[in-house]
């Protein structure tokens, strides 16, 4: 049962190791792409009714990011994206990727996106998921803060509607 | 555990262990304490604890003849906590002379034959330096006290000994590395103090709270811009400041024993410390 045991766990280890591409120090190419060529990054304005803004943190690695995209009102697709991420190379690559795969979807495609998916784009190790799971809810943060300001937006129009049939009538 | 006899891999544990225990208990070594937990006999052998499932067990006398062991189920368990003292009043004994330890707390060397002692996982990194389980460690003075068992674990002072206790030297010397290490930092203290509580901290969940985030994000940003020192220092002496707000913050948590309070905190406090790493990079 023991032995056994071991190569469950030897298995596991060379299963999840990365392919001959990779750098000696482990990085994927691909997450080194990101951290030196780094693109989107950068800030909307925050009170700009077409942006949401979604910020999550890792408080085991006390890790920041911020992800904000910029929605078309009339058609609900993303337009532009960009991110500010404090944290490592892995977490830096994540909202990385994230804010390209978000740019000329729709609102509702984006929250699709599996962390899953970002982790094995860039081949990240189990240790690091956790960093793509983050920008997965940097997403999901972001299009439910847009939502949210729609929402009170529209609540807003509508009582200021209101007062104005009130006044006119 | 495996019943079956025909693992060669258990057959060979379960007969290296009846000899080791014959051995053991034959020289007259270190068979301390057995009690019932859960339907296994654990007893503690050389302060490793071991947890046995039986159905026979007879414990030899000293004559080669009459010895029966059937150990139909075996399991080591390292991890399970063996109080040697608790199980029945003894303090732990030396492997050699079968000497009691001279003074309660971490058993290192024999006062009797002088010999070195295994390490015993069960005393904590308090226990090592003889503090009490608080997280203030002012006037504590825990720098001498590192310092006093370095002397005491010295390679030098072990290197005429044999080979199993040149290993558990290095062993001991490595774990009070290891606690004044944890010890004299905050924050790992503190991750520490509730570890022994039982608790994890160190959970790899997202959070989302906008106002810590935002603060956190501002202050990484203020960091990110900053390019000389004057600046960085001022931000640094800023960022200590909160850091130790939330630390006193931690500590009137823990004695409180609210230990969402006190999460909390050591999630704070471990942000500014990050900030304060980075600061510290730049400077």
């Amino acid at each position: 049962m023991l032995r056994a045991a071991g190569r469950r766990v030897l298995g596991l280890g060379l299963g999840h190791r990365v392919p001959a591409a990779a750098s000696a120090r482990g990085y994927h190419e691909r997450v080194v792409d990101h951290y030196d060529n780094p693109r989107n990054v950068g800030s909307f304005d925050k009170n700009d009714p077409t942006v949401g803004t979604g910020l999550v943190g890792a408080p085991a690695c006390g890790d920041v990011m911020k992800l904000q995209i910029k929605v078309d009102d009339s058609t609900g697709k993303i337009v532009d994206a960009c991110f500010k991420t404090f944290g490592c190379g892995s977490a830096i690559a994540s909202s990385s990727v994230a804010t390209e795969w978000v740019k000329g979807k729709q609102m509702e495609e984006v929250l699709s996106i599996k962390n899953t998916e970002i982790a094995k784009h860039l081949s990240l190790p189990p240790v690091k998921l956790h960093c793509s799971m983050l920008a997965e809810d940097a997403i999901k943060a972001a299009v439910k803060d847009y939502e949210a300001k729609k929402a009170k937006l529209a609540a807003g129009n509508a009582e200021t509607e209101q007062a104005e049939k009130v006044a006119s009538a | 555990m495996r019943t079956s006899k025909n693992c060669s891999l258990f057959s060979l544990l379960r007969t290296r262990f009846e000899e080791l225990l014959y051995e053991k208990t034959a020289k007259g070594g270190v068979l301390v304490g057995s009690t019932n937990v859960f339907g296994r006999t654990v007893f503690c052998l050389n302060n490793r604890p071991y947890s046995i499932f039986l159905r026979h067990f007879d414990l030899p006398s000293n004559s080669p003849s009459s010895c029966h062991h059937v150990f139909p189920k075996l399991m080591v368990t390292d991890r399970l906590f063996c109080s040697v003292e608790a199980s029945n009043g003894e303090s732990p004994r030396c492997w050699n002379c079968n000497g009691a330890a001279a003074s309660p707390g971490p058993f290192l060397a024999c006062g009797l034959c002088g010999s070195v002692q295994p390490l015993n996982q069960s005393v904590d990194f308090f226990e090592i330096f003889g503090l009490e389980k608080a997280y203030d460690m002012k006037d504590k003075n825990l720098e001498t006290k590192y310092k006093d068992w370095q002397k005491k674990l010295h390679p030098d002072l072990v290197h005429s000994k044999s080979e199993k206790e040149k290993a558990f030297a290095a062993e001991q010397s490595a774990r009070v590395i290891d606690a004044y290490q944890t010890l004299s930092k905050p924050l790992l203290r503190a991750i520490y103090l509730l570890k022994l509580e039982g608790i994890h901290v160190d959970e790899e969940k997202t959070v989302t709270y906008p106002d810590m985030l935002a603060e956190m994000l501002e202050i990484r940003e203020a960091v990110d811009e900053a390019n000389e020192s004057q600046a960085l220092k001022q931000i640094q002496t800023e960022v200590e400041a909160k850091f130790l707000t939330w630390s006193k913050s931690f500590e009137e948590a823990f004695k409180r024993r609210d230990f969402d309070d006190a999460i909390t905190s050591i999630e704070r406090m471990r942000y500014y410390d990050r900030a304060l790493e980075e600061i510290t990079k730049k400077l």
